[in-house]
């Protein structure tokens, strides 16, 4: 049986997003960041170019180029600069375009009044949906082309890479937000009022933002990953010619190895037990780290963030202990957007794969809903 | 034209409706009484497709309800008793909302809708439906009962909390569409609602049809029987006329004939606003005791009728 129920509830809620107060006055807020982060962010970002260009005069006179820091600057520092404001406003949009959607049916008593026309319920939830992604969309459309005629007017012009980050970033963006806007629809349809949809949502989003963050950096992740294993007796009573950079990765020895003797202390089965129980217990740590990255639409949004900005970076350096050790002298070739993709696949899917699971939630719950 | 049969609905394990069967011929104005709770506006959800029944079924026109609500939904109007509407947009663009996802062609569309406004005396009312108040939103809604021309015409409890001049204009409404010989199902738990505009009745108590008949019929039932009194208090703004009413047993004028507590046979409150409005008497109060009459009908029937 035909039923334009969809069609027509798109359009009106998309119509009702945009010609909302709460859509256009935090739209106008996350608008004014943006450009105002944009425009710091231009202004440093050819300061950087400036930079770059005398460290590369200097560099070609003396031979000295040796540096990963003295790599040319990336367009993507820039949207690194508003990557912050669009995690914390987006998500914000996200949760106030959706925490009311069903809830406000139920409070003017228009969607028992809406069920009795000849449309099936799921056009109902799944045209609130899609009028939302559609303002969504809109409204990052209209973010994407100021931020680009904010790079033209600073005579900013991204390469093709650095285009196909900014089309990433923007994607990301909208998956987050986008994931915001799916677990306040879900709460919306779950509570009883608006009110309790809001609190609901907003617990979430406290555990997500707050909670999450706060696990991975604290010493909560201690408690859960354990104690580091100490390095042996032996070696704590030598005075160290090598710099130690990570028990979990490699050492970066200043010695010749023809130097090295049999009584190396590194060179010992104690010290090899040690390096292995150090790689696995920073590998767990990491785990139960990206674990709970992955749990966070805005942490995930964020790694993607900072990725893009430097992802030769990302790419090179160890994370799991925050220090990174310098591989190669040569300038790094751009990473292309297929190994980007690649790296960043977990955190895309984690991004996709909320919205489906509490749109997916949202529509049992809407389905089986009581109408009396 | 709607055909009840043996429909049961139980929320968890209370039987709201208990196997209800109940014929609606073509072009009839069938008026469903029964007190609060009695199961009108469950038998009403089922029979709009809101909520599926647990046994039984229901007929709209041929179509079984449950198998092919869709279908069902385009041949009827409906009005729920707590009518809601998108408090953003005016009469017109609910209208207009509500008529695409009735498919209706765009270019009938605002005919359609500015039709219909007018038979509610909505139209050219510019403002939002959150400024109505309740009786424009009822108007607005047997408006949209009618949107897409249907056969039949669901209200369910048209009447509630609407204020005399409300109730004066719902039934001049029904008139009008009882005139296009639609077959129409109102509910209420007020008996003068139900017995002005309704060629037949259905009295419902707990779920089950008690009694159904013309108003005639429910009437001479209940004749030469011991009813209890019907109390009516009248409150004005200025003395009252004394009232010389067939139905009046007694009357207490109190408070310089400014209050009036009346013992009467039956429901007269339209009589008496009347004899008040002729002589131009302001009202501040016109209502009924504890005791209404519904209440001694319902009484007498749920007493009468042996248990199903």
């Amino acid at each position: 049986m035909k039923s334009n129920g969809l069609i027509v509830i798109s359009k009106k809620e998309f119509r009702d997003h945009i010609k909302s107060k709460k859509f256009l006055i935090i739209f106008s807020i996350i608008m004014i960041a943006t450009i105002t982060g944009m425009v710091g962010g231009a202004v440093d970002y050819n300061k950087q170019i400036q930079n770059y260009a005398e460290q590369m005069a200097v560099s070609e006179d003396t031979s000295m180029f040796s540096s990963y820091w003295w790599t040319k600057p990336s367009v993507m520092t820039i949207f690194n600069n508003v990557g912050t404001i669009v995690a914390s406003l987006g998500a914000i949009l996200g949760i106030a375009m959706g925490f009311d959607l069903i809830t406000r049916e139920k409070e003017s008593k228009s969607l028992k009044i809406l069920l009795s026309h000849p449309i099936y319920r799921d056009e109902v939830i799944n045209g609130k949906a899609i009028g939302g992604t559609f303002a969504l969309i809109l409204a990052l459309i209209i973010t994407f082309v100021i931020s680009m005629a904010l790079l033209l007017i600073f005579s900013i012009v991204p390469d093709i890479t650095e285009v196909q980050y900014i089309l990433l970033f923007g994607i990301s963006a909208f998956l987050m937000i986008f994931s915001y806007f799916a677990i306040s629809l879900f709460m919306s349809t779950v509570a009883e009022n608006s009110g309790n949809a809001l609190i609901y949502t907003l617990i979430i989003f406290i555990v997500l933002t707050g909670l999450f963050p706060m696990l991975i950096s604290g010493s909560i992740i201690t408690v859960l990953a354990g104690d580091a294993p100490e390095p042996p007796d032996t070696l704590i009573m030598r005075s160290y010619s090598t710099a130690y950079v990570s028990a979990s990765v490699t050492v970066s020895d200043s010695g010749e190895i023809s130097e090295k003797s049999e009584s190396d202390p590194y060179d010992t089965e104690e010290w090899r037990n040690y390096e292995e129980e150090s790689m696995k217990y920073w590998q767990k740590r990491q785990a139960i780290s990206d674990f709970f990255n992955l749990l966070s639409p805005t942490n995930n949004f964020q790694y993607i963030s900072s990725y893009l900005t430097y992802p030769q970076m990302y790419k090179n350096m160890y994370i799991s202990n925050s220090i990174f050790v310098e591989d190669g002298a040569d300038e790094p070739e751009k990473t292309s957007i297929f190994d980007v993709l690649g790296d960043l696949m977990k955190n895309i899917i984690a991004l996709i794969a909320f919205p489906i699971v509490f749109f997916g939630l949202a529509y049992v719950k809407f389905m089986r809903m009581d109408v009396r | 034209m709607i055909e009840i049969k043996n429909l049961v609905k139980e929320y968890n394990g209370i039987r709201a409706v208990d196997n209800l069967c109940l014929n609606i011929d073509g072009g009839e104005i069938y008026g469903l009484l029964g007190p609060n709770g009695a199961g009108k506006s469950t038998t009403i959800l089922m029979l709009t497709g809101l909520i599926m029944p647990t046994s039984g079924e229901c007929l709209i026109d041929g179509t079984e309800v449950s198998k092919n609500p869709i279908e069902v939904k385009k041949k009827i109007g409906y009005m729920p008793e707590d009518v809601g509407f998108y408090s953003n947009l005016s009469a017109y663009e609910n209208l207009e909302y509500f008529a695409r996802l009735y498919g209706i062609p765009e270019k009938e569309l605002q005919d359609r809708t500015d039709e219909l406004l007018k038979q509610v005396g909505l139209y050219g009312v510019e403002k939002t439906v959150g400024g109505y108040s309740k009786g424009m939103r009822q108007r607005l809604g047997i408006a949209k009962a009618q949107l897409n021309d249907p056969s039949i015409i669901i209200l369910d409890e048209p009447t509630a909390n609407l204020d005399p001049q409300g109730v004066a204009d719902y039934r001049s409404i029904i008139k009008q569409i009882a005139k296009l010989d639609k077959t129409v199902l109102v509910s209420s738990h007020i008996l003068s609602e139900i017995s002005k505009v309704s060629t037949k009745i259905g009295i419902l108590q707990k779920g089950r049809l008690i009694r159904e008949g013309t108003w005639e019929e429910l009437s001479s039932d209940i004749e030469n029987k011991d009813l209890p009194e019907i109390r009516i208090n009248v409150e004005t703004k200025v003395p009252m006329p004394q009232f010389n009413h067939p139905e009046i047993i007694s009357a207490d004028y109190k408070n310089d004939d400014k209050t009036a507590a009346i013992v009467a046979k039956s429901d007269i409150r339209d009589e008496i606003s009347g004899i008040l409005y002729k002589n131009n008497v302001i009202l501040k109060n016109l209502s009924l005791d504890a005791t209404t009459l519904e209440d001694a009908i319902l009484t007498y029937y749920s007493e009468e009728v042996p248990e199903l």
